[in-house]
């Protein structure tokens, strides 16, 4: 249960500093809109059966994933860059416990970003904000910004050999967006991608996300979304011990 | 079983250069660093900036791993048994970073109780004291961002304390610190022995070893070149006397001569603005400035002065030998 | 003859200054990558939404998202000469303005340009899209000018971040502008009028106009004149980030506030 907590206030503390950071959650939350003004504008003019409401669930979840995708990957730069990476390592702790929660703040993020661009549809293009099954609703919100956190892990340690770590997480925003199916129908791509969709937790969470908004049953997709996530921290915690010792051989805990 | 075991410790580093040639330089940080530290002792490691003495106790508080050598803290491998060690250990280093500047100075040593393990209901007591300890009372509620660098060293040793650990690691603890601050600081590290801790502590001021240590280590370049008890390390010098010869410029083969000249222990030179000062520590006995000023035959001379050797002399002599 | 000079010499000078931070890692996700899974991206939403062709996605995109290099090396370029401490330097120095700006310019249209060919071939390849033989000499010409009219509006953006601390979210912010505005996804018809008419200042949108009917296998001529309205857009916004400049050197004499503090 010491894990619990740890997790939990290292999450609270990591919340606290990126909430005082308006500038950086202010260009992650804008930047999203002008992609979902795209969304509004073109599936408004298209002749598709695909709803306004769909377009606005699936760009609020492209938000939510460039939150996380935009910044996990550099967390642990970041923590070296302030001095505070050599600090953490040297903790008891297992440096899984320790990172998780960094990653799980930047994906908690993501729901100012999904708030945003839900708003935004609403209050500007008149999209109707009516969700079928607000419990369940909540809880996919909650498991895919776990499942991003997870994934955002597992970024942050492998990345970190990588000078332009920040680089590569903007590599992974378009392509998530695309065959996360987000604002496309799987069905539409050939079909070799289904299945790489089919590994990324994201996918799942935006199904849960529609499920439940749009009237359907997202526990499945819930479901999916949380053995996925559960499998990205494995793989994280497995990488992580590699990442550290190499780290300690190069002398890269810190920056001199 | 002493607290601190370290056996041959090497460490180097290779630091790559260039993108398309990509040449890569290896520099031997530390080279075969031995000494033990036994519990409740206050053991300095004395030596001038680059000597290695960071670089030796990153390899204790298991951040680097050392490229040869074994060290053991509480009889765990620093190596293999890294989490062990951490648990019982508290590092403190200086400087500007390593502090969260966006919470403040309480919120920063909350974080860091939870990692450490402290238990939820002694955290808040434990962390009044420490703020008490280190003078941070009255100010832990502001951004760390704000707080002055010495107001930030005293945040790192609050955290270095947190969870009550057998052994310290203190790098340059007082750096930063204005002479009052450091002053306190010393008095509470002394106080930390007194309740049982065993501390490493690294300097490279001669004085704080002196004053603080029950044993010292002097380490130049890499390797240890003295070590024992502030008394004996004065021992080396208490006798004799030393004669300074102010000169403008004195080449290498002098310095060797003079070196090995009978009754010499020791020569070094230092600069001092216009000018260097060869400093020549000769046994009490022999009267020896009559044969230096032949060596320095040829080279300007200006002022020649005697005087009692001290502890700083020592110092200094065993940290410019070649 | 040493307006020439300046404006070659200083050219090379930037083409080193820009690469030196531009290196393959970052290269190859950010320009390369990036703006294939951008042509992508749109081209599926525009078959999920059933709006418009795979080719109208390919050409919009591909030639909006070169307006990542162009801004974000200009500010770079010019950024970098005041971290260095150069840029007053380069100012105070008695070589005409316009050969030593615009040769600077010149190695970041051109990779601009790059970039907007490499993903505009990328995806009609991928996409199976057809665009007649005929036509790829024209739009290379269009590309180079829409990638000409951007850097335009990227020294306005470099002059002005000068002076703002956080240019990367003013540049993200011009690039969101130009995703939606200039047409290269959303049709100029489904924007509300006052929108559509901001349209027509924009970079990119005459560009994209052109580039659109010359893959429908139309002929120069029948472009030349959007084409000709590009570049014209182009120089204004170069004449009027070199004012800019000018302003902000002026400014900077009384109160120095061009070095780096």
């Amino acid at each position: 249960m010491r894990a619990l907590r740890l997790l939990g206030v290292g999450w609270l503390y990591h919340m606290k500093m990126i909430s005082r950071s308006p500038f950086e959650g202010f260009g992650q939350v804008i930047y999203p809109l002008f992609f979902a003004t795209v969304a509004f504008f073109v599936f408004r003019a298209g002749d598709s059966p695909r709803t306004l409401l769909y377009a606005s669930l699936g760009a609020a979840v492209m938000g939510m994933w460039s939150a996380t995708s935009t910044t996990a990957g550099a967390a642990m730069q970041r923590e070296r860059w302030h001095g505070t990476l050599e600090l953490l390592v040297g903790t008891p702790p297992h440096f899984a416990l320790v990172l998780l929660p960094v990653t799980l703040a930047m994906a908690t993020v993501g729901i100012y970003s999904l708030g945003a661009t839900l708003l935004y549809g609403h209050f500007l293009f008149g999209i109707p904000l009516t969700i079928e099954h607000p419990l369940l609703f909540a809880a996919a919100i909650l498991g895919t910004v776990l499942s991003f956190g997870a994934l955002g892990f597992v970024f942050a340690v492998t990345f970190v050999r990588f000078r332009a770590a920040w680089a590569l997480g903007n590599l992974f925003e378009y392509p998530v967006w695309l065959i996360g199916g987000f604002l496309v129908p799987l069905a539409l791509f050939p079909d070799w991608v289904r299945p790489i969709s089919w590994t990324l937790a994201p996918t799942w969470g935006m199904n849960a996300i529609r499920q439940a908004a749009l009237g359907g049953s997202p526990l499945d997709d819930l479901l999916a979304c949380a053995g996925l996530g559960a499998l990205y921290v494995g793989l994280g915690i497995l990488l992580t011990e590699r990442v550290l010792r190499s780290a300690r051989v190069r002398a890269s805990l810190s920056l001199s | 079983m002493a607290v601190v075991e370290a056996h041959d410790l090497h460490r180097t580093y290779r630091t790559h250069t260039g993108t398309l040639r990509r040449r890569v330089k290896e520099i031997e940080a530390v080279r075969g660093v031995s000494f033990d530290i036994e519990k409740g002792e206050l053991f300095g490691l004395l030596g001038p900036n680059g000597a290695g003495k960071t670089t030796t106790i990153k390899m204790l508080i298991t951040l680097l791993i050392p490229t040869a050598g074994s060290a053991r803290v509480l009889g765990y491998d620093v190596v293999k048994d890294a989490r062990e060690v951490r648990k019982r250990i508290g590092y403190v280093f200086g400087g500007e970073r390593g502090v969260y500047e966006r919470l403040s100075g309480y919120d920063n040593l909350r974080y860091f109780a939870e990692l450490y393990g402290v238990p939820g209901k002694l955290q808040k007591q434990r962390i009044e004291e420490l703020l008490e300890l280190v003078g941070l009372k009255g100010r832990e509620h502001e951004r760390a961002e704000g707080y002055s660098r010495g107001m930030k060293q005293r945040l790192h040793v609050a955290r270095g304390l947190l969870h009550d650990p057998e052994v310290l690691f203190l790098d340059e603890p007082t750096i930063g610190l204005d002479p009052v601050g450091a002053r306190e600081l010393r008095a509470t590290i002394a106080s930390l022995t007194d309740a049982g801790k065993t501390i490493l502590l690294t300097t490279h001021y001669m004085f704080e070893a002196d004053a603080l240590c029950d044993r010292i280590a002097v380490i130049s370049k890499g390797n240890i070149v003295a070590e024992g008890t502030p008394r004996q390390l004065k021992s080396r010098v208490e006798s004799g006397s030393v004669t300074e010869v102010e000169v403008y410029g004195v080449p290498d083969e002098t310095v060797e001569r003079l070196r090995k000249l009978e009754g010499v222990l020791a020569v070094w030179v230092e600069e001092r603005e216009q000018a260097q000062v060869l400093s020549v520590q000769t046994r009490a006995d022999i009267q020896l400035t009559a044969a230096i000023l032949g060596h320095l035959n040829g080279a300007n001379v200006g002022r020649v002065s005697h005087r009692e050797p001290t502890l700083e002399d020592a110092y200094v002599a065993l940290v410019t030998a070649e | 003859m040493t307006s020439l000079r300046v404006f070659f010499v200083g050219g090379r000078m930037t083409y080193r200054a820009l690469f030196y931070w531009l290196t393959p890692q970052i290269y190859i996700p950010s320009l390369l990558v990036a703006p294939i899974f951008q042509i992508l991206l749109f081209a599926y939403i525009g078959r999920s939404a059933g709006l418009e062709s795979d080719e109208f996605y390919v050409v919009g995109n591909a030639l909006q998202y070169s307006a990542i290099p162009c801004l974000f090396a200009m500010t770079q370029m010019i950024g970098g000469e005041r971290y260095q401490n150069t840029l007053s330097a380069i100012l105070v120095s008695p070589a005409r303005r316009i050969p030593l700006f615009f040769g600077r310019a010149l190695p970041v249209v051109a990779n601009g340009a790059f970039v907007a060919a490499f993903s505009l071939a990328a995806g009609t390849v991928i996409l199976g899209v057809d665009i007649p033989l005929s036509s790829v000499p024209a739009l290379a010409l269009v590309i180079v000018v829409a990638a000409f009219s951007c850097t335009g509006l990227g020294l306005i953006n470099a002059a002005v971040s000068l002076r703002v601390r956080e240019n990367a979210v003013l540049s993200n912010v011009i690039f969101g502008f130009l995703l939606i505005f200039t047409g290269a996804n959303v049709p100029l018809s489904e924007l509300p009028g006052w929108m559509a008419t901001m349209s027509q200042g924009l970079p990119f949108t005459h560009a994209i106009k052109a580039a659109r009917r010359l893959a429908d296998g139309a002929s120069f001529g029948s472009v030349s004149g959007l084409v000709g309205t590009e570049l014209l857009i182009g120089l204004c916004y170069a004449a009027i980030g070199y004012a800019v400049l000018r302003f902000m050197e002026v400014q900077s004499r009384r109160y120095a506030s061009l070095e780096r503090s």
